[in-house]
């Protein structure tokens, strides 16, 4: 076991290195970052020293010797545009962007999972018809359109909640809503494959047999064996709410990491955006391997490597 | 990041109303302030934030002319050296008086290398500034320097003693000026909030405080100016503007601005390096429609590469009539049939105008390739040697000084980045212009420089871009040329 977590813990740190070293790279190769932080005036001279005292005339390989050495104490640089250190910048809306994923995987679990149960349990009834028009509709509305259309009818028509911001609850609800959609019907598919899947197997015609309701078989038996899947996927589905916060936030001004990233590619704020890069890859990586390191406790056949 | 977290938690508690009281105004801008310190980012939402803290060497009046803000009078001692008459009457917001030393400590923050201003290239041709007398500070400039007023009025005064006490960093979170609203708070990427200062030397501003929140959607804007959440918003598209006419709460503030569309054409290599394949292309883009169908009328037409907002303006230099036929012609005549322009793009720019150009020189014999890169690559190619430069972009430029020396030396002045043209009669022209101070010479010479752009055509003035503004039909306000937006200025109607 204990040698199964240090690779897993060692893949993981190899997978953020490459990850970082990446986007250093990337970032660098498309272009120099000078350019894009003179103003379109500038003469070929004044550009000049500005990469000089910048230090990107030097190699790449030195820039990212240095930058490795920063990195190591910890020292994520001073934004070139807001003039301030990146880790505040980049810290003051992680709790924005936490509370958001906190949000949408209430809604998302809340409304996926009883609709995932249901749509099984309920098989070819008219029920788990409606509720997988329910689920493909919350998986294909982009969240461009869906959040905007939110916004017109909750904010503008009804009037119920605040059309943006965060300086409220009811703020939060709408984006959690618009970006907890398609991880719902994730859960929701998930769901319904793993009960339909347990509901099959003997010792629930065992169960039945005994003289157990369904109700009673599903809620002391099924969901327990359900339940292994669908929490590897909670995992996974952070990266997932991660990526589509970019676009829930700008939608709905929420002061989020993503929306940070938006305004910093736009105001080409290049050390934040690879800041931003970088603090994405270490969560997707870590939920990883929280997953795989739950998966192996769950399941000893994984952790024999059988 | 638990401070962070903890105001979070304040702000969800302390949830303001949904309906903003009326001795406040609530602004909705596209993006967040950069910096709160006027000296470093020059983007339009950071300026239309803190330009509102503080007060600038000299201003703009309702027509556009330069008028005394900070300084009351000026006087050239010679044509390098400039002489400011201050007011004596100015207090920051901590209490202290503004003084000379307040004003030349701002240039030479400002235009010292080591602070890294992205504004030098606006204020380096000044070379010192000195404090002449008790209300009196003298600039010197490298040449005679017929802009410098214009650039002036960009100028935010800081209180040096504030400065010096707190390092820039810390200024930067906690600005100080003597303008007719002080900082309260600057929540980042959700609002800053002003307070009105109530000893402003020019009057008590109509507004008790002021919110500018950060909503990157235009849709969302509009959604805020609908519910009420906000009372004005900037940077709407023509298609926002056409949406909103209908509704009876709101208005529309338009103005023309200083900012010039235009369409880059390579002089100095490719098909376009024929002096007759870049007149056919002028022939060819039918700017009307441009301006009917893309802008939907949010647009000026232009005759040249420049907008009548800046000095230098022509308007009797005739702009290509749109005759295809013609262009056709002439490009038969280049032996230019078929061949294929590049015109390099990114997604920072209008793809529909892109497209529009396209089609428009395919009806006469140009195939146009569109190549979409990043903005890095884009900048490295534009502003590369003539050969990577492709041979056509479009571009938006505005100078932020209303003053021709600001746009056409940049773009078409051989030697300068951007310009992929060499012409030494129009070389002339524009450096004389930027050295000689008297206004009617400095015309003349911009009205040789604009027709020699004309028959030489290394650019295409497509229009003079529209800003475009909704506020709550109570709002009384007039935006300006510049895209200033001074809240001292605007009022409820009665």
């Amino acid at each position: 076991m204990l040698r199964h977590i240090a690779g897993r813990v060692g893949q993981a740190i190899v997978a953020t290195f490459g990850v970082l070293t990446m986007v250093f790279f990337v970032m660098r190769l498309s272009g120099d970052p000078t350019l894009l932080l003179v103003p379109e005036g500038a003469t070929a001279e004044q550009i000049a020293a500005l990469r000089h005292q910048l230090g990107f005339d030097r190699p790449l390989v030195v820039q990212y010797g240095a930058y490795l050495a920063d990195l190591a104490r910890l020292d994520l640089g001073e934004s070139l545009v807001q003039r301030a250190p990146v880790a505040g910048i980049v810290g003051e809306r992680i709790p924005y962007t936490m509370a958001l994923a906190a949000g949408s995987l209430v809604v998302a679990l809340g409304i996926g999972i009883p609709a995932g149960i249901a749509m099984a349990v309920w098989r070819g009834s008219v029920l788990e018809r409606a509720l997988a028009a329910f689920v493909l509709t919350g998986q294909s509305l982009p969240t461009f359109w869906s959040g905007i259309l939110l916004i017109l009818l909750f904010g503008v028509n009804l009037g119920w909640l605040p059309t943006s911001g965060a300086d409220s609850l009811g703020s939060l609800v709408m984006p959690s809503v618009a970006l907890g959609a398609l991880t719902m019907s994730t859960f929701a598919r998930m769901t319904r494959i793993a009960v339909l899947d347990e509901l099959s197997r003997d010792y629930v015609a065992a169960a039945r047999a005994r003289g157990l309701s369904l109700a009673a078989a599903v809620g002391r038996h099924v969901l327990r064996n359900a339940a292994i899947p669908v929490v590897t996927v909670t995992a996974l589905e952070v990266g997932n709410l991660l990526a589509g916060a970019v676009i829930v936030e700008t939608v709905f001004a929420w002061p989020g990491i993503g929306q940070l990233a938006i305004q910093s590619i736009a105001a080409r704020d290049f050390l934040v955006v690879q800041t931003v890069v970088l603090f994405v890859s270490v969560v997707y990586v870590g939920t990883n391997l929280l997953a795989d390191l739950a998966y192996a406790a769950i399941d000893p056949r994984i952790r024999m490597g059988a | 990041m638990m401070r962070a977290l903890g105001l979070l938690f304040l702000g969800l508690m302390l949830a303001t109303p949904a309906f903003a009281q009326k001795d406040g105004l609530v602004v909705d801008l596209p993006g967040d302030v950069a910096t709160m310190d006027p000296h470093l980012q020059w983007d339009t939402d950071s300026y239309t934030v803190y330009r509102n803290i503080f007060d600038n060497l000299v201003t703009r009046d309702a027509t556009g002319k330069i008028a005394p803000q900070v300084a009351t009078a000026w006087r050239y001692a010679d044509d390098r050296t400039i002489v400011f008459d201050l007011r004596t009457d100015i207090t920051f917001h901590d209490g202290s008086r503004l003084t000379p030393e307040d004003v030349v400590f701002s240039v030479q923050r400002i235009i010292n290398p080591a602070f890294r201003s992205p504004q030098l290239s606006q204020f380096d041709q000044i070379v010192s500034a000195e404090v002449t007398g008790p209300a009196q500070v003298t600039l010197h400039t490298k040449t005679p320097y017929p802009a410098l007023m214009a650039q002036l009025v960009k100028l935010s005064i800081v209180p040096k003693a504030v400065v010096e006490k707190l390092g820039d960093q810390r200024f930067n979170q906690e600005v100080v000026g003597s303008g007719p609203f002080r900082l309260r708070a600057w929540q980042r990427g959700v609002q800053t909030v002003l307070d009105a200062n109530d000893a402003y030397w020019r009057g008590k501003p109509a507004f008790r405080s002021v919110t500018f929140r950060a909503v990157p959607d235009a849709s969302t804007r509009i959604a805020d100016l609908r519910t009420g959440r906000a009372d004005i918003t900037r940077g709407l598209s023509p298609d926002d503007a056409e949406a909103l006419k209908s509704e009876r709460a709101l208005q529309l503030l338009t103005v023309p601005t200083e900012r010039i569309a235009y369409m880059f054409v390579n002089a100095q290599a490719g098909p376009t390096k024929d002096k007759r394949v870049r007149q056919a292309i002028a022939m060819a883009v039918d700017r009307d429609t441009i301006i009917t169908a893309l802008q939907q009328g949010y647009a000026k037409p232009v005759n040249i590469v420049l907008t009548p907002a800046n000095f230098g303006y022509v308007p009797d230099v005739k702009g290509w009539p749109h005759d295809p036929a013609k262009a056709r012609a002439l490009i038969k005549e280049a032996g230019a049939e078929g061949a294929t322009l590049q015109f390099l793009t990114s997604p920072a720019y209008d793809r529909r105008l892109n497209e529009a150009v396209q089609q428009m020189l395919g009806e006469v014999g140009l195939k146009v390739d569109i190549v979409t890169m990043d903005q890095p690559t884009y900048l490295r190619r534009r502003q590369g040697t003539p050969e990577e430069a492709g041979s056509l972009s479009q571009g938006r430029w505005s100078c932020a000084c209303q003053d021709a020396d600001g746009v056409i030396f940049p773009l078409f002045r051989s030697g300068s980045i951007w310009s992929k043209f060499a012409n030494p009669a129009f070389d002339a022209e524009v450096d004389a212009a930027r050295t000689i101070l008297d206004p009617g010479k400095r015309l003349e010479h911009y009205r040789r420089a604009f027709e020699i752009l004309r028959d030489e055509v290394p650019g295409i003035g497509l229009f003079q871009d529209v800003a475009i503004y909704a506020a709550r039909r109570e709002l009384k306000w007039a935006p300006t040329a510049n895209e200033a937006f001074f809240v001292m200025d605007m009022k409820w109607q009665p």
